[in-house]
């Protein structure tokens, strides 16, 4: 007599275990490297925001730094993905005549941030440097 | 003599505890990809990771931070008319002389900068091979500030209308 009989209930939640262990493994790999990509997609769009506001700070008059204002002032519509976010220009000056202009953005209730810092010094003429 | 056997399917038992373990793979299947599911719903397409969009965006911006004059953007030249698709701009070269670009963005997938010396072509640059989304580029003029000269935007969005490129390029030589 020949006795086929079917696997037991240990073997197969044993086999669903393993097949649970390989696939959560394997996805977490796949949702990590995901998550960097999409990091690093936000911090493009933000450093873009960045470089941009640098431009119409770099032209700002010297002497009125401090009193313009404290959110960006270049068009953020890129930065829409990010929502809700904010953006913060604080200015000091750190020795006489050169000012830093550090420029913020922060999202995902501040957990992630982009930081680009402008030193302006006073040349008495032209605004750019 | 009769052999009995038994053919029994699975007990209801087993059958719970099966479901209930497929249903834990399906829980950790959705939680995991939650948040791509979210990058991917709001995100632009990041055209920065082709090789050609970067080429094409460095040597713009060499080309207007480098323009010769305070209004170096022509209205036409030759047989181009600058719109949101083609920028003119007048521009230094190493020498110290002057020519005038024309960046052509007018063909879906292929970017073209032909530089101009005095009439003559001096250079001819065609990439091919961009994102197709980056044929929605648009070519804009903006004031960073109230005495600078124009600076050239550029924007691109991706084919769910999301800005995926934004960069302001202000001419520097003059300044």
């Amino acid at each position: 007599m020949r006795y086929q009989r079917g696997l037991s209930l240990v073997e197969l939640l044993v086999a669903f275990m393993i097949l649970t262990l390989v696939i959560t493994i394997s996805l977490t790999a796949f949702v990590e490297r995901n998550r960097r990509l999409q990091q690093a997609s936000e911090t493009i769009l933000a450093y873009q925001a960045l470089a941009n506001e640098a431009e119409y700070r770099r032209r700002m008059t010297f002497a009125s730094l401090e009193t313009q204002p404290v959110e960006f002032v270049s068009d953020v519509a890129i930065l829409e993905p990010l929502k809700p976010f904010n953006t913060i220009v604080a200015v000091q000056e750190v020795q006489p005549g050169v000012k830093n202009v550090l420029m913020t953005i922060r999202w995902k209730e501040g957990q992630r941030q982009a930081k680009l810092e402008l030193l302006r010094a006073d040349t008495g003429g032209s605004n750019l440097w | 003599m009769r052999t009995e056997r038994r053919a029994a399917g699975y007990t209801l038992l087993e059958m719970v505890f099966a479901l209930a373990i497929f249903g834990l793979i399906c829980t950790v299947l959705f939680v995991l990809t939650a948040e791509m599911r979210f990058a991917e719903k709001h995100l632009p397409i990041n055209m920065h990771k082709n090789p050609q969009v970067i080429a094409v965006l460095a040597r713009l911006r060499r080309d207007v931070l480098d323009a010769a004059s305070r209004q170096p953007y022509e209205k036409t030249y030759g047989v181009y008319t600058s719109s949101d698709k083609v920028l003119i701009v007048e521009t230094m070269m190493a020498s110290g002389g002057q020519q005038t670009v024309i960046w052509d963005f007018r063909t879906p997938g292929e970017v073209r900068r032909r530089a101009y010396n005095v009439g003559v072509v001096a250079d001819d640059w065609v990439t091919r091979g961009l994102p197709v989304d980056f044929s929605n580029l648009e070519i804009d003029a903006v004031r960073t500030g109230t005495a600078s000269a124009w600076a050239t935007r550029i924007t691109a969005k991706d084919e769910n209308g999301r800005i995926a490129i934004d960069t302001i390029l202000q001419p520097r030589a003059t300044e």
